[in-house]
């Protein structure tokens, strides 16, 4: 057998703007979650549809278990894929109450092609339990708030035990303090079912704990699949860098394979994540937060600027001698006394374990 | 492959222009009847009557349209603003209860009006009663025929306006009052500078709507023999069998309506803007007190009591009067033809719609909106243009095809009833399913397609049980508008059937008031109970 879903030079556009250009990527075993990284408009959405066959995609194949699903000449129909859709916006049904909306998928009717993956482990009721609306079943939809409603949503679509499991933003609306419980038990359910998934979320977080792997989506198209730790230390490109916002790029010298240069901070050495710079030595280096270390006795030393309370954790963000905005991280369990405008030391010499480069 | 599919995809939004297609090349057939009988020449009997009473028919219909805007404006306005924004002794009654007077024709009303003030008509029985016999008829006031007219087409239609305006009024947010308080306006400067521009398209779509049905008004002028082009049309037709000047008096007559049907969809579309959002706040209601209490209650119960009570009491009173009149078999066979009517209308408009509307939803096609939106215009045509030009489209078939097939099923047969009350219906029921379909969030359908149910598996167990409520007021709304229809069915129908309008029309028009009454009874109070039944859609501006 090949990959469980694979997705192939998908493109779609409306009214010739393009929306999604050439979209690859696969989920190789069922049972595996897929995260769908992006910022807002971007596609994601549009990807998901075109999965589920509620959209054609101008070109592009789509194979699920073998079976091809779209491509140029093969079409099958919505209700034929055994693909199950949690929406964004609300989509219960106004006119039943939760419960009934829940079963809409599980009684099975004249007007109902059957699904042949059988009951899931769970009953409405266990996940009514783990997703903390058990009290909401008679209620209707008019009745209980836009983040209850997605998680009813969201029962609804995982019930269905489906082939395929697509979930839009399925955790935008909740609030934080339920968040994080939420998230642990949906992991807890779609692993322990084996639902293999898709989310499409804008939670960098939210993807890197749910997601087996992760692609994110910029620029109409998917810019770096991988698993969340490379995507979080080993972004491909600029793109991915500012997407994630998370450090800056300085420019820097190669000196040998292990060693950069730079004017305000000297000698870098560390392990080059990448090394094909078409002959060039000078590059853009990226520098992360935790990146360089904090060293009071250090002798590099720059003016503070700026200083972010993160919780955990300090960022302060420091100017160099060529107005660099570096930013570096420091743990908060004891009060740093660098106010703005002091001084703040960098630990020498400096190591990067991973160098990533453009 | 792919050439099938595209195929098959053009096929099937033909399927759902059908039925917009069918009523819209219907609603075109009498506009292109009266436009082509400008190319034909001018009978002796125009020539005529535009020497002698056109100028006449003309006055008489402004005029006749002037008098109801007034009072429309004063009646509806007012009613709708004191009990959208106060509470006095009975607001909460009146704010429903006042929609009842729908349930009386115009022509209904001017029977009443005449039994009222006849000689040794019912006021006469009044004072008689109070006060002993005497000569009463030497001071009875006389009805102006004009002045009638204008009564009893204002009491039957200031709902329309009342209606859309008190919509206007009471989504409008209080937040916005507030902010004219804060900016230092008094109690007038808000109701004139923020309140009335906020509901003028309400207001400006609410008396287009009364003028369009004024102007085509046939029950009430004809019975006071007002001579207005309406009448004049009928005149034309029936007593000089002159068809084209009838049609170039349609012309007129259709311009008039076009032009309110304009103004009023263009208000409308403007009012939207006070459809409530986020951030919201209904109006709070002041309550009155003591004179301003009483002038408002006494204001609005005087125009109940006018415009519903008052008919009522005058049939009810004639049919109690005059005994031997009420015929039980007759308002059986009258209610049976009427439900009969009803029924078969309601399946066809609702088959009709639904297969539009849902086929707008699927296809998402500009040109089957396109159709539709110009179907619905139906309503806009005058029942009697709309009757006449169909018996002559059945002619002319019949005349196309060498045999009398068409003229047969078409002329004086309940099909051809049925084909016009599809036709000036048709917006009513398209809107009904609509607004439904519009509460009804499009990815709802795709929730149910990804659970594996078919297009019509959804349609059956999605859309239906969703829609059942619009059904239901689709079918009371015909209902009320076959009871109160009077030119189509008079013209189109067969001999010897009757509904409620036409037998007590027919009395009338042989001063034989008093067999009018129990029919015009029935009516209302049939009227009444759809109205009562349908009141919170009614109230939410139909």
């Amino acid at each position: 057998m090949k990959n469980y879903l694979e997705i192939k030079n998908l493109d779609y556009s409306v009214n010739s703007e393009h929306i999604l250009n050439d979209v690859n990527f696969n989920i190789n075993k069922k049972g595996e979650i897929v995260c769908l990284l992006g910022p807002s408009g971007i596609g994601k959405t549009t990807i998901l549809r075109s999965i589920a066959g509620l959209i054609k995609p101008r070109n592009g194949k789509i194979t699920l278990k073998d079976k091809t699903l779209t491509s140029d000449n093969e079409f099958v129909e919505p209700e034929d894929r055994n693909i199950s859709l949690s929406f964004q916006d609300n989509s219960l049904f106004p006119h039943y109450n939760v419960e009934e909306n829940i079963k809409f998928g599980v009684k099975r009717s004249l007007f109902c092609s059957k699904n042949k993956n059988g009951p899931l482990g769970y009953s409405v009721d266990d996940l009514l339990d783990l997703f903390f609306i058990k009290e909401l079943k008679k209620k209707y939809p008019h009745e209980i708030s836009a983040g209850q409603a997605q998680r009813v949503s969201l029962v609804r679509s995982i019930i269905h035990n489906p082939d395929l499991l697509l979930l839009d933003e399925p955790l935008a609306n909740i609030d934080q303090y339920l968040k994080n419980k939420i998230q642990d038990n949906l992991k807890q359910v779609l692993k322990k079912s084996g639902l293999t998934t898709i989310i499409v979320t804008h939670d960098k977080f939210e993807a890197f704990y749910l997601g087996d792997y992760c692609g994110v989506l910029l620029n109409k198209r998917i810019v770096q699949f991988d698993s969340p730790y490379n995507l979080h230390h080993l972004p491909k490109n600029k793109m991915v860098v500012e997407f994630f916002n998370r450090g800056v790029l300085i420019p820097a010298k190669i000196k040998s394979d292990d060693t950069l240069y730079n004017e305000d901070l000297g000698e870098i050495k560390g392990n080059f994540s990448n090394i094909d710079f078409q002959g060039r030595d000078q590059v853009d280096l990226l520098i992360q937060p935790e990146d360089l270390e904090h060293d009071d006795k250090s002798k590099l030393k720059f003016d503070v600027v700026d200083k972010k309370f993160r919780g955990s954790s300090f960022i302060y963000i420091l100017k160099t001698h060529s107005n660099l905005m570096l930013p570096v991280f420091v743990h908060s369990h004891h009060e740093h006394l660098h106010q703005e405008n002091e001084k703040f030391g960098i630990k020498q010499p400096i190591y990067i374990d991973h160098l990533v480069c453009f | 492959m792919q050439f099938y599919q595209n195929y098959f995809s053009k096929i099937k939004i033909n399927f759902w222009l059908i039925s917009s297609l069918l009523i819209s090349s219907l609603i075109c057939v009498p506009i292109l009847i009266i436009l082509s009988s400008f190319f034909t020449e001018l009978s002796g009997y125009y020539k005529l009557l535009t020497e002698t009473y056109l100028y006449t028919y003309v006055i008489n219909t402004v005029i006749l349209f002037i008098g109801v805007i007034l009072f429309s404006f004063v009646f509806g306005v007012g009613i709708a603003y004191l009990v959208s924004f106060y509470i006095f002794p009975g607001s909460k009654f009146i704010t429903w209860a006042i929609i009842l007077s729908f349930a009386v024709p115009g022509y209904i009303y001017a029977y009443s009006l005449t039994a009222f003030f006849e000689y040794f008509g019912n006021l006469y029985s009044l004072l008689t009663f109070l006060f002993g016999e005497a000569d009463y008829n030497k001071y009875m006031p006389r009805v102006d025929s004009m002045f009638g007219s204008i009564l009893s087409i204002s009491f039957s239609l200031f709902v329309y306006v009342y209606l859309i305006t008190r919509v206007c009024f009471i989504y409008q947010s209080q937040n916005q009052i507030d902010a004219g308080r804060n900016m230092g306006f008094s109690k007038y400067q808000i109701f004139s500078k923020i309140l009335i521009p906020a509901a003028r398209p309400g207001i400006i779509a609410g008396l287009s709507l009364v003028a369009m049905e004024t102007i085509s008004d046939f029950g009430t002028v004809s019975f006071f023999n007002v001579q207005t082009l309406t009448t004049a049309i009928y005149d034309s037709w029936i007593f000089y069998d002159d068809l084209n000047t009838a049609y170039q008096l349609s012309f007129f007559l259709i311009l008039f309506v076009f032009i309110f049907f304009s103004i009023e969809k263009f208000s409308r579309s403007r009012s939207q803007y006070n459809i409530p959002n986020k951030g919201y706040k209904t109006v709070e209601k002041t309550t009155l007190k003591g004179k301003q209490a009483f002038i408002a209650s006494f204001f609005c119960f005087f125009i109940f009591f006018l415009s519903f009570v008052f008919p009522v009491s005058q049939m009810l009173f004639w049919v109690l009067k005059f005994p031997a009149s009420f015929n039980l078999n007759e308002i059986l066979t009258l209610s049976f033809n009427t439900s009969f009517l009803v029924i078969i209308t309601t399946s066809i408009l609702i088959f009709l719609s639904f297969l539009t509307n849902y086929g707008m939803r699927v296809t998402d096609s500009k040109l089957l909106s396109t159709v539709t939106n110009f179907s619905i215009s139906g309503y806009a045509i005058p029942g009697i243009i709309l009757s006449v030009t169909i018996l002559t489209f059945a002619s002319l078939l019949s005349n196309f095809f060498g045999n009398s097939f068409f003229k047969i099923i078409i002329i004086g047969t309940v099909f051809g009833m049925i084909t016009a009350y599809c036709i000036r219906f048709y917006a009513l029921a398209i809107n009904g399913i609509k607004s439904g379909y519009e509460k009804l969030n499009k990815s709802i359908d795709d929730v149910s397609y990804l659970m594996g149910y078919t297009k019509f598996g959804t349609f059956i167990k999605v859309h239906v049980p969703f829609l059942k409520q619009n059904l239901v007021i689709i079918g009371m709304m015909v209902s009320i508008d076959i009871l109160k229809e009077l030119p189509i069915t008079f013209i189109l129908r067969p001999y010897n059937f009757d509904t409620f309008a036409t037998k007590a029309y027919v009395f009338a028009s042989q001063d034989m008031l008093e067999y009018a009454a129990s029919p015009s009874l029935f009516l209302i109070l049939f009227s009444s109970i759809f109205i009562l039944f349908s009141r919170k859609f009614i109230l939410k501006g139909f």
